[in-house]
C-alpha cells in the first residue's frame, strides 16, 4: 500500500541535477567531437582538411577538460588535457592530421563514453586503456620537433611571421602549399559601425576562401575611420571575389607569387612579393610578402600600431589567441562544405533544452485529465443548450468548447512530437563503428547515409544502435570483400554500405545494403547443418526466402573461425529478437554477387504497433506481427498428442501447438457457427527461435494500434502485453507472444498435460487474489 | 500513493464538506446497492459514474475483475464489487452503474454496482466505526452509517483500489 507518491520531476536533490546536467552536456559535447571527428575523417580521404573543424574539436575538447574538472572526473579531465594538448599541435600544424592520429582522436571518443558510464556506475573505469593511449599520445606528438615548420623553406617574412599569430601562420602556410591564391581586402570601415561592417565583408568573402588575419593598415581618411587589410586565401579568380564584394567599398589586389614553378628547388621555394603596393597606402605587416630575390620592403612591423589603433577592433583577442582559441571570427575559415552543417549544428546546440523523458509523460497524462474535462464540459454545454432562455449562452460555450478541444489535440500531438528524435543520433554512433570496423578487417567501405533527419521515437533510438551495429558488422566482415577480390570480379576496390531511412505511413524503415559477396543459399544451409540447426532432409523443403531466414536462427553461422568482429554465431537472432520487442520486423533479401539488403521495419512510436487481429471463442486478441512467422489453415489430421501436447508437422519441423481457448479457459456463447467456420488456423509466432502454433478461429487482419498498458490490477496477468481499443469502444487484448511461447515450451518441459497445469497456476493465481 | 489518495481526498473534502446545523461538518456519501444490501462510498473518491459499456474479459485476471473498457480512450480496469465483497454474481445488470474511481498517479478503477441509489450527506454523529458489525472486519469495511432510517454499509474504496 505505502507506495511513493510517483512523479517525474520529484525530490532530485540540488548536487543530482547538477550532476545530470553535467552528463549530458559532456554526452552532447563528445557527439559533438565525434561528428567532427568523421567529417575530418571524410576529408581526410580525398586527402583534405577544414581548419575550422579541428578548431571545434579542439573547444570542444578544452569545455570538456573544464567541466570535468568542475565535477571532479579526474579521469576524464586528465585525458581532455593530453588531447587539448595534441589537437593544438595539429591545428598547429606542428603534426600531420595522418590516418594513425584519427585513429588515436577516434579512440579518445570511445574512451569519454566508457568514462562516462563508469562515473555514472555503468562499468569499470577504462583506467588501462586511458593509460595506454596517453602514451600513444606521447608518441605522436613527441615526434613534434620535427614537424615544427621551417620558416626558410617558404622564405616567409621574419617581419610578417611576427605578427602572425602561429595559428594563422600555420594556415598561411597550408593554403600557399595547396596552391591557392592570396588575395589582399582593403577595406576602410568607420569606427562606430566596424563591428557590423566587417561582419558584412567576412561573410560575403567567407564563401569563397579562407581568410587568414586581417590587419590594421594604419593609414586612414579620418581619425574616425580605420583602415584594414584582409587577408584571405581563396581558390576562386579575383574577379569572382570583386563581384562577391562589390558595393562594399574595398579594394582587392591578388597577392602575386614569384617564382612559380620555378626555381627547382624542390617546389619548395614558393614565394610571394606584393604586386607594387602604391606607396604609402602599403599597411605595415597587414601583406604578406614573402621575398626572395628583393629585399623585405615591408614598413616597420604593424603590431604595435594595431594595437593602438584597434583596442577594441578585432585585433585585441591576438595575445591570448595563441594559448586558448583562433580568436576573433575573422580567423574562421571559410572551408567548403563543411560550413554549412556547422551553423546548423551550433544552431541546432542553441536551441535545443534536454528534457527527461518522463517529464513529457507526465504532461501526457495531464492532457488525458483534460480529455476528462472536456467530457465534463459537453454535457454541461447539452444540458445549457436546452434551456432556450440561455441560448446564447449555450453558443458561445460551444465555441469555447470547440477550441479547447482543437487545442487538446495539438497539445497531444505537440507532446508525442517532442518524443520524437533524428536517427542521425545513432547514425553517427554507426559511422564511427563502420570506420573502426573497416580498418580492423582491413576493407575499404564508404558509408553512404540518407535520410538520417527522419524522426523516431526517443525510446526506440536507445534501442537502436546495438542491432544496427551488430548488422553493420555483419555487412563489413561477411559482406564486403577483400579489395582483391572486388577488383577480381570487377566492383570497384571500395565497398559500399547505404544506410537508408525513411518514413512510411506509421512506420520507419531502416535499409542497410551492401555491395558485397551477397549470402550463397548453400553455403547458409551446409553451415546450418554442420551447426545441427536443420537436417538435410528439412534443407530439401525450405524455400529460398526461408533460406535465408536461417540466418536468424540461435548460434547460427558460416564461420569455422570466431573473430573478434563476428563469426560467434550471436548476432542476427539477437538482433530479431531486440528489433521485435521495438515493435519491429527485420527483413533480409540477398543476391549472391551482387550484394546484401537487410531492412527494419519499425513503428514511429512505441505506442503504435501492427497486429494481426484474431478471433477465439467469440473473443478478439491481437498478436503483434512483429512476432508473427506465418498464419495457415489448421489441418486436423496432421495433430498428434506427443507427451500429453498436441503438436503438428510443419514444413518438416515439429510445432508445438497451443489452443487457446484452452490456455484461457474461454467459454463459447453460441454454439451457432458462421457458414465455412469449421475451418481453423494456426497463427505460427516465434520467439528466440522457438516456435509455437497457436490455434484460432478465425483471422480478422491486419491493423495498426494504438497500444495501452493494462492497469495494475491485471499487469501481473501473464500473457498480455496491453489493450487498444478496436472501434465502437471495444477493447482488444494484445497478446504478449514472447511470453506465451515461454510459458508454453517450459510446461512441456515439466508435466504431462501442462495447458491444464496452467490452468490450474492461473485459477490458484485468481483464487488467491480473491481471497484478499 | 497511499499518502497522496489521502491529500487528494482530503483536498476534495474540502468542497464536498457543508456544515451541519449543528456546527459539526457533514460529508456526502453516495448510497448503492449490491445483492440487495446498501452500501456508500465517500463521494470525493468517484470521479464519474458511467453505465455500463462493452467490457472486455481479461482470462487469467483475479477472479474479481470484470475486464477492461475504454472510457473516451482512457484503459479502465474494472471491478465486479459483488465479487470484491463476496455476493453471488449479478444476474441482470440493466440498472448497473460503473463508478470511476481514482487509484492514485494515472489510474482509473471502475467498480460495478447493482444500482446507484442517491446521496447522503452524514455528520459524524451518523458514523459509527466497523466494529459494529462484530469483530474482525475486513479492512474495506470503514463503518457504519445511519441516515433517513437506513442503515449504509460504508466502504474504504483505498484497500478495494489499491494494489492488492
Amino acid at each position: 500500500m505505502a507506495e511513493p507518491g510517483g512523479g517525474g520531476g520529484r525530490g532530485d536533490s540540488a548536487g543530482d541535477k547538477a550532476r545530470e546536467e553535467f552528463f549530458s552536456e559532456a554526452q552532447e559535447i563528445v557527439d559533438g567531437l565525434s561528428r567532427d571527428l568523421l567529417a575530418l575523417d571524410q576529408l581526410s580521404k580525398s586527402g583534405g582538411s577544414d581548419p575550422e573543424l579541428v578548431n571545434d574539436a579542439f573547444r570542444a575538447v578544452h569545455t570538456l577538460k573544464g567541466l570535468s574538472g568542475l565535477f571532479g572526473a579526474a579521469m576524464m579531465a586528465g585525458l581532455s588535457h593530453e588531447l587539448e594538448d595534441l589537437l593544438d599541435d595539429l591545428r598547429l600544424g606542428r603534426i600531420e592530421m595522418t590516418a594513425a592520429v584519427l585513429d588515436l582522436l577516434f579512440k579518445s571518443v570511445d574512451l569519454y563514453g566508457r568514462i562516462l558510464a563508469s562515473v555514472k556506475g555503468d562499468g569499470p573505469e577504462p583506467a588501462a586503456e586511458v593509460k595506454a593511449l596517453l602514451v600513444a599520445f606521447g608518441q605522436v606528438t613527441g615526434g613534434r620537433g620535427g614537424g615544427t615548420p621551417n620558416q626558410g623553406a617558404y622564405d616567409l617574412d621574419p617581419n610578417l611571421l611576427g605578427v602572425l599569430t602561429e595559428y594563422e601562420e600555420h594556415r598561411l602556410r597550408t593554403n600557399i602549399q595547396a596552391g591557392l591564391s592570396l588575395y589582399r581586402i582593403r577595406a576602410q570601415f568607420s569606427l562606430a559601425s566596424i563591428d557590423s561592417a566587417l561582419e558584412e565583408v567576412k561573410s560575403r568573402a567567407k564563401p569563397h576562401g579562407e581568410i587568414i588575419t586581417y590587419l590594421p593598415t594604419g593609414s586612414a581618411g579620418d581619425i574616425d575611420s580605420i583602415e584594414l587589410e584582409i587577408l584571405i586565401a581563396s581558390k576562386v579568380a579575383i574577379e569572382v571575389l570583386r563581384t562577391a564584394l562589390v558595393g562594399q567599398n574595398v579594394r582587392i589586389d591578388e597577392v602575386e607569387r614569384a617564382n612559380r614553378g620555378a626555381g627547382g628547388d624542390g617546389g619548395h621555394g614558393t614565394s610571394l612579393i606584393p604586386p607594387s603596393p602604391p606607396p604609402g597606402t602599403v599597411g605595415p605587416g597587414g601583406i604578406p610578402s614573402f621575398p626572395s630575390q628583393h629585399p623585405p620592403s615591408l614598413a616597420p612591423p604593424a603590431a604595435d600600431t594595431g594595437r593602438d589603433l584597434a583596442g577594441d577592433a578585432p585585433r585585441a583577442a591576438r595575445g591570448a589567441s595563441n594559448s586558448m582559441m583562433p580568436g576573433p571570427p575573422g580567423a574562421a575559415g571559410g572551408g567548403g562544405g563543411g560550413g554549412n552543417n556547422r551553423e546548423l549544428s551550433l544552431r541546432s546546440v542553441s536551441q535545443t533544452v534536454r528534457v527527461d523523458i518522463r517529464k513529457l509523460d507526465h504532461l501526457m497524462n495531464i492532457v488525458g485529465e483534460l480529455s476528462i474535462v472536456r467530457g465534463g464540459m459537453t454535457r454541461i454545454v447539452e444540458k445549457v443548450r436546452q434551456r432556450s432562455d440561455l441560448r446564447q449562452l449555450a453558443g458561445e460555450l460551444h465555441r469555447l468548447q470547440r477550441t479547447f478541444e482543437r487545442h487538446l489535440v495539438q497539445m497531444q500531438n505537440g507532446i508525442l512530437e517532442v518524443r520524437m528524435v533524428p536517427l542521425g543520433q545513432v547514425f553517427e554512433k554507426l559511422a564511427r563503428i563502420v570506420r573502426q570496423i573497416s580498418r580492423e578487417a582491413d576493407k575499404e567501405v564508404n558509408l553512404v547515409i540518407t535520410g538520417s533527419e527522419t524522426e523516431i521515437d526517443k525510446l526506440i533510438v536507445e534501442e537502436l544502435s546495438d542491432p544496427l551495429m551488430h548488422m553493420m558488422r555483419n555487412a563489413i566482415d561477411h559482406g564486403i570483400e577483400l579489395k582483391d577480390d572486388r577488383l577480381r570480379v570487377g566492383k570497384p576496390p571500395v565497398g559500399t554500405i547505404a544506410l537508408n531511412a525513411f518514413q512510411k505511413g506509421n512506420h520507419v524503415l531502416i535499409e542497410i545494403e551492401d555491395d558485397g559477396a551477397g549470402m550463397d543459399p548453400n553455403v547458409l544451409i551446409a553451415s546450418a547443418i554442420r551447426k545441427g540447426i536443420l537436417t538435410p532432409e528439412e534443407a530439401a523443403e525450405l524455400s529460398s526466402r526461408e533460406v535465408l531466414g536461417l540466418v536468424f536462427r540461435p548460434g547460427f553461422t558460416t564461420r569455422e573461425h570466431v573473430n573478434n568482429l563476428s563469426g560467434r554465431g550471436v548476432g542476427m537472432d539477437v538482433v530479431k529478437t531486440n528489433i521485435g520487442k521495438l515493435g519491429g520486423i527485420v527483413d533480409i533479401s540477398s543476391e549472391v554477387g551482387i550484394g546484401t539488403k537487410v531492412t527494419i521495419t519499425l513503428p514511429i512510436t512505441l505506442a503504435i504497433i501492427s497486429v494481426l487481429v484474431l478471433e477465439v471463442a467469440d473473443e478478439t486478441y491481437c498478436m503483434p506481427l512483429a512476432s508473427i512467422e506465418e498464419a495457415v489453415v489448421f489441418d486436423d489430421s496432421q495433430v498428434r498428442v506427443v507427451e500429453g501436447r498436441e503438436v503438428t508437422t510443419q514444413r518438416g519441423a515439429t510445432l508445438p501447438l497451443c489452443r487457446l481457448e484452452k490456455l484461457f479457459s474461454l467459454q463459447r456463447r453460441s454454439r451457432v457457427r458462421a457458414p465455412g467456420s469449421g475451418k481453423k488456423f494456426v497463427v505460427i509466432a516465434s520467439s528466440g527461435g522457438r516456435r509455437v502454433g497457436f490455434v484460432v478461429d478465425r483471422l480478422v487482419g491486419q491493423q495498426d494500434i494504438v497500444i495501452k498498458a493494462l492497469g495494475r490490477k491485471i499487469q501481473e496477468v501473464k500473457g498480455f502485453a496491453g489493450a487498444t481499443e478496436l472501434g465502437d469502444q471495444r477493447v482488444g487484448l494484445v497478446l504478449d507472444a514472447p511470453a506465451l511461447i515461454e510459458e508454453i515450451l517450459q510446461g512441456a518441459s515439466g508435466t504431462i498435460g501442462s495447458e491444464g497445469g496452467h490452468l490450474l497456476a492461473g485459477t490458484l493465481k485468481s483464487s488467491g487474489q480473491a481471497a484478499n | 500513493m497511499a499518502t497522496q489518495l489521502t491529500r487528494r481526498r482530503y483536498e476534495s473534502l474540502g468542497r464536498a464538506q457543508g456544515r451541519a446545523g449543528d456546527g459539526s461538518t457533514r460529508v456526502e456519501f453516495l448510497e448503492f446497492t449490491l445483492a440487495g444490501e446498501a452500501y456508500a462510498v465517500e463521494i470525493a473518491w468517484i470521479t464519474e459514474i458511467l453505465k455500463p459499456l462493452p467490457i472486455t474479459h481479461v482470462p487469467r485476471a483475479a477472479a474479481d475483475i470484470l475486464g477492461v473498457m475504454s472510457v473516451r480512450g482512457r484503459l479502465v480496469t474494472v471491478l465486479d464489487l459483488r465479487r470484491r465483497l463476496h455476493h453471488p454474481p449479478l444476474e441482470d445488470d440493466t440498472r448497473a452503474r460503473i463508478l470511476l474511481v481514482h487509484a492514485g498517479e494515472d489510474e482509473v478503477i471502475g467498480l460495478r454496482v447493482d444500482e446507484v441509489v442517491q446521496v447522503h450527506r452524514l455528520a459524524d454523529a451518523d458514523i459509527e466505526p466497523a466494529a459494529v458489525l462484530g469483530g474482525d472486519q475486513p479492512a474495506h469495511i470503514g463503518g457504519v452509517g445511519r441516515s433517513q432510517g437506513r442503515v449504509l454499509v460504508l466502504i474504504d474504496i483505498r484497500p478495494i483500489v489499491g494494489a492488492s
